[in-house]
């Protein structure tokens, strides 16, 4: 909202300086975006008259004037009766004009803040001009550069600041739109002016017009005859229309072209020009129609005009040009045939007021606000209008801007007053309801002292009505406050007039209670950590996937939640899993040059089979790692499968968390459609099933490792040795919670002894299988009170006999109450070996 | 490629023929000439079987190449037992290791959000997480946010097939966070809570714009509360933050689910409101707050005429973006190690 100070000034006093009302204003009203200072834009503008003209002697269509500027203006060449002479292109310059001359020095007020044209003296065509005479366009008044401007002020002389005459030395002071959704009377300068005065804490006083019930002409009209259609939808809480003849259409005085350009508006014509000003002034849009137009558009049965909701399959052209096909729930204005406007958004082309124009229509209605919100979405129509509307207006106004922007149109374009016609409002118009509140109410949520003088002298500078009763204010809201309803409103309104600046601060007291602890925000912390310590980066991708990726994974794209208007194309599904969305990024690091990285997100996914306890889609938050190497960093660096180095990270996390009891089951996780989704990226002749033991007898899956499909890595253009994990998180804080005892080992004071088995095993025998079985079996027979670990030293496999494999193991043993004897220890690894030979048929090397 | 048997050059030219016309092009494997092919190794004398088969199985992979069906674009994948902790023949020297230390990083984000939440927690907040997807009445109805309400204009809320939303804001998480807990209130505890999480708009990326970003929210209801209290948290919780003492100021602004509303600012902390390239005028507008609406609360069910509330949504994007003098929001979910390494 652009707000000119100038303007405000007409309504209240301002008598702090400008920096210091606009820190004011964005602590107690709404942020300020931007200040513009007009003062310098029409610095050094003079009104002169135009003495003499006489054509140019070297060009057809120049004119050479002398221009009387009251003698004020230094430094300037002047001739014997002390008269400037200035060259003017303009077809409409002529002797005893009154003319805005921007004299050598001053910038044309058009290209000021852009590329700014300062005026010099300088030969036209072998003619000195001094500086220029200015069109409307040029003084960024309006767009007309058809001639020079003619002011047209009685009182002005030569020699008077051009800027003052217009109240053009003016700031323009921007406020953010946003902070007023709720707030319909500060679209409006009055509201705005009320604000100030009340930030100020200063008592404002509407003027008479606004506050006063009109009367308007109540004659049966000669001319002009117009009815009011007899129904009106519900969607329209009040309409009225008023008939006005004799207008006679032209520009705008400069004054009003001056308000409204100030604040962004184009002048069109007066009667457009007034139903403008009249809106940014009391945030009511109005509605001119052509009379003649709506006369046309009519039935047989006299000129009628009212709302009703749209037919199907209506159409109606709009003034932007646009025809648009109607919805049975828009509202229009309508004569007994046609629709000839689009309520509270834009009229229609039919009926437009013209330069031909005699007698128009003007409309002043109150539509409501979700009726007129749905038609601007619909349409995708923007304007001023639906701005306004969308606020709340209140329909009690109506019959005052409808009085006011009449005596306007009167004054500017000599219009005659034919008939006004009002809706029925009986029981439609209801007065504001107070709010009582105590002063106890509104002193707790503000943390102040205030008394309920001192607060209803606050409401009262903004024109609300306060009773006071004992320790309760009875606060009538005036009728432009749609906004206010609860006792809450009025600490918003007392706070902010008071200044929220001047509240004491203090912080809330509390006990030494400890807050609860999130574990599975711990968890992720504690993941987050292990993993980049270990070398790890973690990123960070959308929750939205493309569907190319899906199917690039092999994921059914059926399963996950779908974006129904989404921007961009690369955000079509939620993700099924969280593993696609790393591959998705290892090539292009691949090719910025990494040769090899660990990657890891900590996110959420989703699956539409599964739902939560609110009905709502469940959301499962994981974990997922991938690890990759080039080729050249692979071949350098390991030999064998890049599972390895993906289990190595996994290995590394459940020791760190705490979580010792997990397994790895061959081949992919079985399920329903959310372990598909998970597993779908994974290779099965190279993944795991992850599981923990949730207690001795219960192992629960949660997650899967393993390497990727050959289609997937050839879709992402992974490298061959690529792998990774996905874990599901909650399960595993589930299990962390449980893992409580210390697996601390006492110490012992005898020597520690070590000593390798090498056996002999079937290629296809599971190395956990063996390693399980040898630890139960050390377990049984080993001597009593001591501690044995069992850990891998190699795995071999000789070319010539690839029907069995090789692995040697390395026990340690101690034990707490003597040194072992080498024989001892042979024994026990001898009784080991003919137990795996039993169990698997494995020889003992 | 040429065949040396004649009989599989011949059949070579007519499925490539076919392998043309055909629309799923991975069909050709299935053709009856290919087939019969290999049909014939049987019959075949034993010294020419060999050599036959193996141009059969060379014309099979031209084929499914020309399919675009690349058999074995990488190396086939033969098993290996998951369960052993390295591959069979693999040298000490070779065996699968972590990346050295140093390389690895955490997201500035997450990381923010754990130096946010720690000072939360010893504060004596709880921290929560938020959803990534919501219904309507979480994310506007239970905010106070009537339907069609234009204040609904200024979400940009990406929208699923069924009408659930992509949340853009970790208020979505109020009316959870306040029912869960207002039993507390009447043993004289406060509710405490801060929300750091994922948030969506449905806008196009540029430089300044993310449609996924960060948020903190934070959330306080008990007996008494006070703007006041509001403003003194949030300086206390920011001057921690920046390690420095700060001032304040506050603009009036309008959320449905807040009476009053705030935008809130401190001054620059690093020029002492001079006005720097981080802040532009020497404030730093740094979140949204107010006192929670009264309907926010009872839609929780908790008696607004009992207990107050306070709550606040901040970026975290632009917290790091300042603290780090990151120019485009767009490197956050880049994924790239090129940024990602720098916050080793």
């Amino acid at each position: 909202m652009k707000v000119s100070l100038n303007w405000i000034k007409e309504f209240t006093t301002v008598n702090i300086p400008v920096d210091e009302l606009v820190r004011k204003i964005g602590a107690q009203l709404g942020a300020v975006e931007e200040t513009v200072d007009l003062e310098k834009k029409y610095q050094g503008i003079v009104i002169t008259k135009v003495v003499s003209c006489a054509p140019h002697p070297n060009a057809d269509k120049l004119q050479v004037c002398t221009i009387d500027d009251g003698g004020i203006t230094p430094d300037v060449k002047r001739d014997k009766n002390g008269h400037v002479q200035v060259v003017c292109g303009a077809p409409n310059v002529a002797a005893g004009m009154l003319v805005a001359w921007l004299p050598p020095g001053a910038t044309v007020p058009s290209s000021y803040g852009k590329d700014p044209f300062v005026l010099e003296s300088r030969e036209i065509r072998g003619v000195v001009s001094n500086g220029m005479l200015a069109s409307a366009s040029e003084l960024a008044l309006s767009d007309d550069h058809s001639g020079i401007l003619e002011l047209d002020s009685g009182g002005a002389k030569p020699g008077d600041d051009f800027a003052q005459l217009y109240k053009l030395d003016d700031h323009i002071i921007d406020i953010e739109n946003k902070m007023f959704t709720h707030r319909p009377d500060l679209f409006g300068i009055l509201g705005i002016a009320r604000e100030i005065a009340g930030i100020q804490h200063r008592p404002f006083k509407s003027p008479d017009w606004h506050v006063e019930k009109p009367k308007f002409l109540s004659a049966e009209p000669k001319v002009g005859q117009l009815r009011l259609m007899g129904e009106r939808p519900e969607q329209v809480p009040r309409f009225m229309a008023a008939v006005l003849t004799d207008v006679e259409i032209k520009p705008s005085p400069i004054w009003l072209q001056s308000w409204l350009s100030r604040t962004g508006i184009r002048p069109i014509n007066n009667v457009v020009d007034i139903t403008n000003y009249v809106m940014y002034l009391t945030a009511q849009p109005l509605h001119a129609f052509d009379y003649e137009k709506v006369k046309a558009a009519s039935g047989a049965d006299g000129v009628v005009i009212g709302p009703r909701l749209a037919k199907k399959g209506e159409k109606l052209k709009l003034l932007s040009g646009k025809e648009i096909e109607l919805d049975e729930q828009d509202i229009v204005i309508a004569t007994d045939k046609n629709a000839v406007a689009l309520a509270g958004v834009m009229g229609g082309t039919d009926t437009e007021v013209d330069e031909n124009t005699r007698s128009i229509i003007l409309e002043c209605a109150n539509f409501d606000m979700y009726a007129v919100r749905r038609t601007a979405m619909r349409h995708g129509l923007f304007t001023d209008a639906v701005t306004r509307f969308t606020k709340g207006q209140s329909p009690l106004q109506n019959d005052r801007v409808m009085k006011f922007a009449i005596e306007l149109l009167k004054d500017i374009a000599g219009a005659e007053e034919q008939l006004v016609l009002d809706t029925d409002n009986h029981g439609v118009l209801r007065p504001a309801v107070a709010v009582h509140v105590t002063d106890d109410f509104i002193n707790a949520r503000l943390g102040l002292t205030l008394s309920v003088k001192e607060m209803a002298h606050l409401l009262e500078n903004v024109e609300f009505e306060v009773a006071i009763n004992g320790p309760t204010l009875v606060v009538t809201p005036p009728f432009w406050r749609t906004d206010i309803e609860i006792r809450e409103d009025m600490v918003e309104e007392i706070g902010r007039l008071y200044g929220y600046d001047n509240l004491p601060l203090e912080l809330p007291k509390r006990d030494l209670t400890p807050p609860p602890k999130n574990p599975m925000i711990e968890l992720k912390d504690n993941m987050r950590s292990t993993l980049s310590s270990a070398g790890a980066n973690e990123l960070l991708t959308y929750s939205f996937v493309h569907g190319n990726l899906l199917e690039k994974t092999g994921q059914n794209k059926g399963q996950a939640f779908q974006l129904s208007n989404a921007l961009s194309p690369d955000l079509q599904y939620y993700r099924l899993s969280m593993t696609p969305s790393l591959l998705d990024k290892v090539h292009p690091n691949i090719k910025a040059g990494y040769g090899e990285f660990a990657i890891y997100e900590i996110g959420t996914v989703h699956n539409r089979a599964e739902k939560d306890d609110e009905g709502l889609p469940k959301e499962f938050d994981r974990l997922a790692v991938v690890f990759t190497a080039d080729e050249k960093v692979a071949k350098a660096k390991y030999t064998g499968a890049a599972y390895y180095e993906a289990q190595r990270y996994l290995t590394l996390l459940f020791d760190k968390l705490g979580i010792g009891r997990h397994s790895l089951a061959p081949g992919l996780p079985e399920g329903g459609d959310l372990i598909d989704a998970l597993a779908s990226p994974y290779d099965t002749t190279r993944s795991a099933t992850v599981k923990i033991g949730l207690s001795d007898s219960k192992k629960v899956t949660i997650g899967i490792i393993g390497e990727f499909k050959p289609a997937v890595q050839k879709a992402l253009k992974l490298p061959y040795y690529s792998a990774g994990f996905e874990l599901d998180i909650s399960a595993i804080s589930i299990a962390r919670s449980r893992a409580k005892e210390s697996t601390y080992k006492e110490l012992s004071k005898f020597p520690k002894t070590e000593q390798d088995i090498s056996l002999k095993v079937p290629a296809d025998l599971a190395y956990s299988d063996l390693l399980s079985h040898i630890n139960k079996v050390v377990d049984e027979i080993k001597p009593r009170e001591t501690v044995t670990d069992i850990t891998p030293v190699d795995i071999y496999q000789n070319e010539s006999d690839t029907k069995h494999k090789h692995i040697t193991l390395r026990l340690s043993i101690v034990s707490y109450e003597r040194t072992l004897t080498d024989k001892e220890v042979n024994s026990l690894l001898e009784e080991t070996a003919q137990a795996a030979k039993k169990k698997f048929g494995a020889a003992r090397l | 490629m040429s065949y040396q048997n004649t009989e599989i050059a011949k059949a070579a030219e007519v499925l490539k023929k076919r392998l043309n016309e055909l629309e799923n092009k991975s069909d050709i494997i299935k053709d009856n000439e290919l087939k019969a092919l290999y049909a014939r190794i049987p019959m075949l004398p034993d010294g020419e079987r060999a050599a036959f088969g193996k141009e059969i199985n060379t014309l099979k992979a031209e084929l499914l190449e020309l399919a675009g069906q690349d058999d074995e674009p990488h190396k086939k994948l033969e098993p290996i037992d998951v369960t052993a902790p390295f591959d069979i023949n693999t040298e000490p020297d070779k065996r699968p290791r972590l990346l050295a230390s140093d390389l690895g990083s955490k997201h500035p984000i997450t990381s923010e959000i754990e130096i946010l939440s720690d000072i939360a927690m010893r504060m004596g907040m709880e921290v929560v997480k938020s959803r990534q997807i919501d219904d309507d009445w979480h994310m506007f109805t239970s905010l106070n946010f009537p339907e069609e309400h234009p204040a609904r204009d200024d979400y940009d809320t990406f929208i699923t097939t069924e009408g659930l939303i992509a949340p853009a804001h970790t208020s979505t998480m109020q009316n959870r966070i306040i029912s869960a807990r207002k039993d507390r209130l009447a043993t004289g505890q406060a509710i405490s809570v801060l929300v750091p999480d994922r948030v969506f708009r449905n806008e196009d990326l540029d430089a300044r714009h993310e449609h996924t970003f960060h948020q903190h929210e934070g959330v306080y209801v008990g007996t008494g509360v006070h703007v006041g209290q509001l403003l003194a948290t949030l300086k206390t919780f920011l001057q921690e933050y920046f390690g420095k003492s700060l001032e304040i100021k506050t603009q009036p602004f309008y959320f449905p689910f807040t009476e009053p509303s705030f935008e809130f600012a401190v001054s620059c902390p690093f020029c002492s409101k001079q006005g720097c390239r981080v802040c532009g005028e020497g404030w730093i507008e740094i979140l949204g707050c107010g006192l929670i609406h009264p309907n926010v609360l009872k839609m929780a069910g908790v008696d607004p005429t009992i207990y107050t509330g306070f709550a606040w949504g901040g970026g975290v994007e632009r917290l790091v973006m300042i603290k780090h003098n990151i120019d485009d929001v767009r490197y956050f979910m880049s994924g790239k190690l090129d940024f990602l390494r720098q916050f080793a």
